[in-house]
């Protein structure tokens, strides 16, 4: 230890004045940072208006229907991870234990337990501890039932999971429309929506660009230079503004099919070139490889070369992706949503008491259930990146 | 590896060229090239190449470096577009007709220097998805054709590995299995041993040793003189893009008739 320290912190006399000045800067924000969390901040704001930051204001009488979709999420995003994990499963190594799992499971996921443990704290009644432990037993039953699949039907699974994730979405807008959705809510169920809209069309984008058919090839150029180059805001401004000039009054979709639309034009022009990117590092022999070996350019496509590509551009996919759920909250912005951000800027500017002015304490909220959802998918984009690269080079 | 020195896959008697690039009369032809030019801009890769390779023949290519060794088996899968000249595979002709270069393809393989697995698959995998893609054969079928296959390359107890997980002599060997499920007619081999350690080499050399005895065509472009002198029908000797000599080995290796031939073998041997 004293070794150690020796060695890393105060090696010479200009290193030891280095540590000390960083290590008193370093424990004074510390001290206030633990003292706004634990004495000053008026945290009550946050506990009042709880329900209007996690679900803006849904009708209390459709919350049953929330719930349900939630549950159903939570059971078809299990039985897609067991299946995608089958995919992946190291042959090599052994099963691990139980407390191995539940090890693995708490670094992996203690973010988002130390947001929902938070919610759980926070809340008076006891709806959301019901819905916690529903989710939990519907994602460990999805895992389960998934595990029991046989290997050959994974890609049915996974595209049966998905369009039942997007379906079980449109059904709950039944209860509550769309558009008056709020609070972490709309945040995560139009980063979800779009995310699984954009990949694939960014990916049939990329190809395009690398198309031998020239008019295919142009159109994607235009697309993605398009849309690459023009600010987010503004596109989502311009849905908001411009559509009607276009599009007859009857015809115009809702706000949030807008926010919908723009994000996936948005983020798959970017998708496409991080995918592009990824396809060009695919050496040239395994496309020789799969020609010589009597395979036609589509299976060479998908069987060959895609795989290579998008594992190769994880990284960037996943950080193009986080970028997309933070940028929800510029539908607030823009389109008026009273989404997680628009929804804490609403509460502390209340006319009557209820977090006037509280704005450190709202957004500092705010922002740790963002991080909490931005971490866990940066986390697990490496896990699934060091799984899949059980085969690489 | 001696008494391969004696293998005669065609009778002694019938080999009596009067061209060496031709073959003699009574042996069917599997792959013919007339008059192939390949150029890139102005520069000639290939320059009238004439050649015949007959059915269970094993013809081995060499030359130095840049003398259009592997453009010319490339020429022979339509890896490379050939100028000018026809190429004609087990009796199907190469032109841009896509459906012809399938079907050549599907008759043929190729064997490459860096091995070219697919990364992402298992060993099983690599060797199976073509047969169940394009001869539409079943996971179980092909696979247990599969582990024949890495039983006769003497490595069965890979399977379930990934390339990456493989010396490369074990990935070169897996390379050939692959090939091999395809069941084609001619197997092409560019310079199969030229990435591997030397303690390796000879694993690779002794699996195509067998193929070539059990009447496999094969054009092998390789630096293995050794390999060459054992197994080859004929020798093939490229330089600057043209086919300077063809000879039976021995007769090559011994006494070669061009003075480049000879320029070459005293380099290397």
């Amino acid at each position: 230890m004293m070794i150690w320290l020796r060695k890393n912190l105060f090696r010479s006399v200009g290193d030891s004045l280095v540590t000390v000045i960083a290590g008193s800067l370093s424990l004074y924000v510390l001290f206030r940072i633990v003292r706004f969390v634990a004495v000053t901040g008026r945290w009550q704001v946050v506990e009042t208006n709880l329900a209007l930051l996690v679900n803006g204001a849904w009708p209390t009488d459709e919350i049953g229907r929330l719930s349900a979709t939630i549950v159903l999420l939570g059971f078809l995003g299990g039985v897609a991870s067991a299946v995608a994990g089958l995919v992946t499963s190291d042959v090599d190594s052994e099963p691990p234990t139980l407390f191995q799992k539940a090890l693995d499971l708490a670094i992996r996921l203690w973010p988002l337990a130390l947001i929902v443990g938070l919610v759980l704290l926070l809340s008076t009644t006891t709806g959301p501890l019901l819905l916690t432990v529903g989710v939990v037993g519907a994602v460990t039953v999805g895992r389960l039932l998934g595990g029991l699949l046989p290997g050959r039907v994974r890609p049915v699974v996974i595209v049966v999971a998905l369009f039942g994730a997007l379906a079980s979405i449109w059904f709950m807008s039944f209860g509550h429309s769309w558009d008056d959705w709020g609070g972490i809510l709309v945040n995560f169920f139009l980063a979800a929506i779009s995310i699984s809209l954009c990949f694939p069309i960014g990916v049939i984008l990329a190809l395009g660009r690398r198309s031998e058919f020239p008019i295919l090839r142009m159109l994607s150029t235009v697309f993605i230079e398009l849309f690459r180059g023009v600010p987010l805001i503004a596109l989502l401004l311009m849905a908001k503004n411009t559509l009607g000039f276009f599009v007859p009054q009857e015809f115009t979709p809702g706000a949030a099919v807008r926010a919908i639309v723009v994000f996936v034009l948005f983020t798959s022009a970017y998708v496409a070139e991080i995918v592009r990117g990824g396809l060009q590092s695919v050496p040239k022999g395994q496309i020789e490889a799969a020609r010589a070996n009597g395979l036609t350019p589509i299976p060479t496509t998908f069987r060959i070369v895609l795989p290579q590509a998008l594992r190769n551009v994880i990284p960037a996919l996943v950080g193009q992706f986080i970028s997309l759920f933070k940028d929800t909250t510029l539908a607030g912005v823009a389109l008026g949503f009273l989404d997680l951000l628009e929804g804490g800027q609403a509460i502390t500017q209340q006319a009557e008491f209820r977090g006037q002015g509280l704005v450190i304490e709202t957004l500092a909220f705010v922002g740790l259930l963002f991080w909490a959802g931005s971490y866990t998918m940066s986390r697990e984009s490496q896990r699934l990146e060091s799984k899949l690269g059980v085969g690489s080079r | 590896m001696n008494e391969l020195t004696n293998q005669q896959p065609v009778p002694s008697d019938a080999r009596v060229f009067n061209d060496a690039t031709q073959l003699a009369t009574n042996v069917e032809p599997m792959i013919e090239l007339r008059g192939v030019y390949k150029r890139y801009g102005s520069f000639e890769a290939l320059k009238n190449i004439d050649v015949t390779v007959g059915k269970q023949e094993v013809v081995v290519v060499i030359g130095p470096s840049g003398s259009g060794k592997s453009t010319l088996i490339r020429c022979i899968n339509r890896l490379e577009v050939h100028d000018e000249g026809t190429i004609v595979v087990d009796g199907i002709e190469l032109s841009d007709d896509v459906k012809k270069i399938l079907q050549v393809r599907r008759n043929t393989n190729m064997v490459f220097q860096s091995f070219n697995l697919y990364p992402h698959l298992t060993v099983l995998d690599n060797i199976t998805l073509s047969p169940r893609l394009v001869r539409k054969q079943s996971r179980k079928v092909a696979e247990a054709k599969a582990m024949e296959l890495l039983e006769r390359v003497k490595i069965p107890d890979q399977a379930l590995k990934y390339p990456g997980q493989l010396s490369g002599g074990q990935q070169q060997r897996v390379a050939i299995a692959r090939s091999l499920a395809m069941e084609p007619n001619v197997i092409l081999f560019d310079e199969p041993t030229s990435a591997l350690d030397p303690e390796m080499i000879s694993e690779v050399l002794e699996v195509m040793t067998d193929l070539a005895r059990s009447g496999m065509t094969m054009i092998v472009v390789t630096h293995e003189m050794g390999f060459a002198r054992q197994v080859a029908d004929r020798v093939v000797f490229m330089d600057s893009g043209e086919i300077v000599e063809v000879g039976d080995p021995e007769h090559f290796f011994t006494t070669p008739d061009e003075p480049r031939a000879q320029a070459f073998l005293s380099q290397i041997l």
